[in-house]
């Protein structure tokens, strides 16, 4: 069942343009969004999240239109980007005790699990934190109101390869929840570790959407990591 | 109170826009221009936006599960709470001035507007050119806080002419001293509030337009 339909999306920048961009994403699986820089993710996402007024096309959660449908849809949804530090001179604890009163479904036990399995101190600031502890700091928001999806830009980067590897393991104990799971990325390796689906975008285009295995099959070529195809795939596109 | 206006106290709020509430006591100041300390009220939650711009508070308001426009609705909110409480400082210094001190020489001789509810009612139309001007000029981007010179222009011009306003022939009711002109001032007392909710009410609406089309 498809939980997130993005149909013919399309948003023009002076210098760049998403192009009808449709996809959606399978309760319970984890898709990794790939592209190199600028090709087009974080705008993709940010039409997900209403953040930017797109051009036409629609985004569905739940078979519910976002636009008229914000409120019900975000309580059900989360978002985690990269490094960018929210109210960096406050502490996290002061974060958390205002950001729950806007969930009816924030689980205590749950952002208390995430703290310490992140190694965060909710005495600190963001401020105060690196840019990997800013990612995890993210995704705990994310992950304590119990969201059935969770969109995340670019969660793995500035993540030493240990965190990585939590986090990765964190998504595919998710997946067995049945979260669905959309996180762009551009380290190959976190998507051979846990990504069931594969939506490769260029230039603001979907150029592919399928499963992995799929993704290897009909876009590899014999012998080929993953990090291998999508550079051939790039360097092809450039030609 | 609603999780809007707590998100907007405790996290998006610099505290000089709780400190510059105090600038409302300026009314006690004979031959002052007391009128700037609306001004200086608005000045205070001009901070707020600086700071909530440098804690990416529009962004992460976004985000949570709310409609993009209340989001609008939770700036409208503290703007709002802040400059009231400006407003009950000045209205409880006012009503100091017209009663207990009301034979304080220094109040009767005053080139300056007076502290009358003509007072209040144009500080109350300074807060609504406040909304008018700068939080609806700063949600045509969401990070631009250039309208605020618009607003201190507009602002230094309504009291200019407010505090000159009684030297015009026949309009020395206005800025009267004591009780023998209070219903024509509680008049403008009362037409000073509509205005400032007239202002507040276009300026939300223009501003959850205004912000629903921008991308961040």
């Amino acid at each position: 069942m498809n939980v997130v339909e993005l149909k013919d999306v399309c948003k023009k920048y002076p210098s760049f343009e998403l192009k009808n961009v449709s996809f959606s994403l399978e309760r319970g699986k984890v898709t990794g969004f790939i592209g190199r820089n600028g090709a087009g993710k974080t705008t993709t996402i940010k039409s997900m999240l209403n953040l930017i007024h797109t051009d036409s096309g629609d985004v569905c959660y739940f078979g519910l239109p976002l636009l008229g449908n914000e409120t019900e849809v975000k309580q059900r949804i989360g978002y985690s980007t990269g490094t960018v530090s929210w109210y960096p001179r406050k502490t996290l604890g002061e974060i958390i005790d205002v950001t729950k009163a806007f969930y009816d479904t924030w689980d205590e036990e749950a952002c208390r699990r995430y703290m310490e399995l992140f190694d965060l101190d909710a005495d600190k600031k963001p401020m105060e934190l690196s840019d990997g502890m800013k990612v995890k700091c993210n995704l705990m928001f994310a992950l304590s109101h119990g969201a059935e999806v969770l969109i995340l830009d670019e969660p793995t980067s500035g993540l030493d390869p240990f965190s990585r590897d939590e986090l990765l393991n964190v998504f595919t104990t998710l997946k067995e929840h049945g979260v669905t799971i959309l996180f762009s990325t551009h380290i190959t390796s976190d998507l051979e570790k846990c990504a069931d689906n594969i939506i490769y975008i260029h230039d603001g285009e979907i150029r592919a959407d399928c499963s992995r295995s799929d993704f290897m099959k009909d876009y590899g070529q014999q012998g080929e990591t993953l990090e291998e195809i999508f550079l051939r795939l790039e360097r092809e596109a450039r030609i | 109170m609603n999780a809007l206006l707590r998100k907007e106290m405790r996290l998006s709020a610099s505290a000089l826009s709780y400190i510059f509430i105090i600038f409302g006591v300026l009314a006690i100041l004979p031959g002052y221009p007391i009128l700037c300390g609306a001004f200086f009220v608005t000045l205070g939650l001009f901070h707020s936006y600086q700071n909530a711009r440098e804690s990416n508070d529009i962004l992460y308001s976004a985000l949570l599960p709310i409609a993009k426009r209340d989001v609008v609705k939770g700036k409208f909110q503290f703007a709002i709470m802040v400059e009231l409480a400006g407003f009950l400082v000045m209205a409880a210094i006012t009503v100091v001035r017209m009663t207990v001190l009301d034979d304080v020489e220094a109040y009767h001789d005053n080139a300056l507007m007076n502290a009358n509810p003509f007072f209040l009612g144009m500080a109350l139309v300074v807060f609504g050119i406040f909304n008018t001007v700068f939080i609806s000029g700063f949600f045509r981007t969401a990070y631009n806080l250039s309208p605020f010179i618009t607003y201190i222009a507009v602002a230094f011009a309504a009291i200019v002419a407010a505090e000159a306003l009684h030297h015009i022939p026949g309009l020395e009711a206005v800025n009267a001293f004591g009780f023998d002109d209070i219903v024509l001032q509680l008049g403008l007392l009362i037409a000073g509030a509509a205005v400032y909710a007239a202002l507040t009410y276009l300026s939300y609406r223009k501003s959850c337009r205004r912000f629903e089309t921008i991308d961040l």
